[in-house]
């Protein structure tokens, strides 16, 4: 993958370059959004069957009562870190190179959590009641028990989206104002209301560089716990191979590395179809290539140290589900994940000659197939074997849970295309501000 | 009034700046236009903010008023619990130190919008042209000849003159 040095595109190009995809709609574009839209739909459809019937229509029994929707949970957690953290991170270090990346990667964040964020509901059956989890004083006879960390995670998930959204606007509010010049009709006047007055004085670029900066910086505390909490969900159980201390930061790593895996994919399908070859050039992809490999280089650690330590001791109930990962019946899918986390990514970015985007975009591709993996691997083979073998079972999703599962990466791509349809993709005021590197 | 001055570079803007406080002018009558920040040397227009006191002053406070929710609501309900403390402060610290962080974030926004001065108007703006700067002189007619002429000075591209806010 060769470095293209950093094209001094003029102003006005970019400009144009970057508004280009706000205007009109192909028709590449319009079949995307039908066979998105659809597939929603169908995943809606879905959901309603299950509210209707009831819980039963999932695949989820005793012993595994976490099935598909806590996979995809934990997931979609995970993939939410591709964005604030990594965005946070380049803006903290003073990265020039982030500039083009910033706002793709923010975006995923903001999709993702709202699309991981509806799991608990969709998981809770009667969806209706969800308020009863709300911890507000009540009259009702509830007890609101904080010290459970599925209440922790309510809290985490919630000041992670609040943080997100607000770190993905505030950057957005200078080039909404400029666009509410440029255009016209509701666009104009969406942008008007949205840019807040904006008028490009220097006390509001300094308030906005100043709160960019604290919100990076408080985003980062975020993130980490969230992911944390989600993995403490797990680990303050007594349940085989879960009650881990190193969890937290195992589910952390795991959630960089399948974000940076997300971002890397969305980067390259923004990069064809919007035709941003200038501005999303190969050195972009290199550098989030490297990140890749020293994640999945950190992600092969954190496994073998997990695993290890469980082999080591021999602790009959913990060897129950090893085995059944390693050598049972969920072993196909130990084994994949394994490929696709590391050795997918480390052959073909790892080795020089291999790098290149399209090997980035494989290696993104078997990275987020891997990760699935991996949260799956982590929840159902632990409940599917719990500490008395006589309460042993197995699990097999259904169509309903394997439709909404599908759904939600229809949900994710047509999020990002009406995004994409409804803002610029990239900062135009960062790509030229050049004062931070 | 006000004066409107339009500029190539960073230099000369900040040279028109330092020759306006020079002559007496403050730098809340001052400020500066354009489509990316423009970063001036220390002194030249500081802006002070209180930003990341105020960050740290909402990140407390949501933090008590979370402990005193919490510590509210497990007391609210009378029920017997066996000997087992209604409110465990550890077992409770992750959803202490989630609210702080929201308070922090929330009044990082609050504050950048208030410090900014959006949702509030404050002179007319000028038409912003990419990679332009614009130097806003807010002054009194009597002022107007010696600060158009340091603008000049300074290398200003042109400028404009406007009476009033509207």
């Amino acid at each position: 993958m060769t470095t293209v040095p950093a094209a001094a595109i003029p102003r006005l190009q970019s400009r144009e370059d970057l508004w280009r995809p706000l205007r009109g709609a192909s028709r590449p574009y319009i079949v995307a959004v039908a066979l998105a839209a659809l597939a929603v739909a169908w995943g809606l459809i879905a959901w309603g069957y299950q509210i209707h019937q009831g819980i039963g229509v999932a695949g989820i029994r005793r012993p595994v009562m976490w099935g598909f929707y806590i996979v995809n949970f934990v997931f979609w957690i995970g993939i939410s870190h591709a964005g604030t953290l990594i965005s946070a991170i380049l803006r903290l270090t003073h990265a020039g190179w982030r500039r083009p990346v910033t706002r793709v990667a923010e975006a995923i964040t903001v999709f993702a959590l709202m699309i991981g964020g509806l799991f608990p509901l969709i998981h809770l059956g009667r969806v209706w009641l969800f308020y009863w989890l709300v911890p507000y004083p009540n009259e009702r006879g509830l007890w609101p028990n904080f010290r459970s960390p599925l209440v922790w995670d309510l809290t985490a998930i919630f000041t992670y989206l609040t943080g997100s959204v607000i770190y993905l606007y505030l950057p957005l509010i200078p080039d909404l104002a400029e666009l509410s010049r440029k255009t016209g009709g509701w666009r104009a006047r969406l942008y008007g209301l949205l840019c807040l007055g904006w008028t490009g004085s220097d006390r509001q670029w300094r308030a906005l560089e100043r709160a960019m900066k604290l919100m990076a910086g408080i985003i980062l505390a975020v993130a980490v716990s969230v992911h944390t909490v989600v993995a403490w969900d797990f680990a303050m159980s007594l349940a085989p191979t879960w009650h881990s201390t190193i969890f937290g930061p195992y589910f952390v790593v795991g959630a960089i590395f399948s974000g940076i895996a997300a971002l890397l994919l969305v980067m390259a399908i923004a990069r064809k179809a919007l035709r941003l070859e200038s501005y999303l050039q190969p050195m972009h992809f290199e550098n989030l290539s490297r990140l890749l490999v020293l994640m999945s280089l950190l992600w092969f650690y954190f496994t073998v140290a997990e695993n290890l330590t469980v082999w080591y001791g021999n602790e009959p109930q913990e060897m129950s589900v090893f085995g059944a990962r390693v050598r049972g019946p969920y072993a196909p899918y130990f084994w994949v994940m394994v490929l696709c986390n590391f050795v997918v990514p480390f052959v073909l970015l790892g080795v020089r000659r291999l790098r290149s985007i399209r090997t980035a975009t494989i290696s993104a591709v078997a990275v987020l197939v891997g990760m699935w993996l991996e949260r799956y691997l982590i929840i159902v083979p632990t409940l599917a074997t719990p500490r008395l073998a006589a309460a042993w079972g197995s699990y097999s999703p259904t169509w309903v849970e394997i439709s909404i599962t599908s759904a939600t990466f229809a949900a994710m791509t047509l999020l990002y295309l009406i995004f994409a349809k409804l803002f610029p993709i990239i900062a135009i005021w960062e790509y030229h501000h050049v004062s931070d590197g | 009034m006000y004066l409107t001055a339009e500029f190539e570079e960073t230099n000369s803007t900040a040279a028109a700046i330092l020759a306006l406080k020079t002559q007496g002018m403050e730098a809340q009558a001052l400020d500066v236009f354009s489509t990316e920040p423009v970063e001036f040397a220390a002194g030249v227009l500081d802006r002070p903010s209180r930003m990341s006191l105020f960050a740290v002053a909402g990140a407390v406070a949501l933090c008590l008023l979370s402990v005193g929710f919490v510590y509210y609501t497990q007391h609210d309900l009378p029920i017997i619990t066996g000997g087992m403390p209604f409110f465990s402060f550890w077992a409770t610290g992750v959803i202490f130190y989630e609210f702080a962080l929201l308070g922090a974030i929330v009044v990082t926004f609050l504050t950048m919008l208030w410090e900014s001065g959006l949702l509030r108007r404050s002179g007319p703006a000028p038409e912003l042209q990419p990679g332009r700067i614009y130097l806003r002189v807010r002054c009194r007619p009597e002022q107007e000849a010696a600060a158009a002429e340091s603008l000049d000075r300074a290398g200003t591209l042109r400028i404009e003159r406007t009476e009033s806010d509207s």
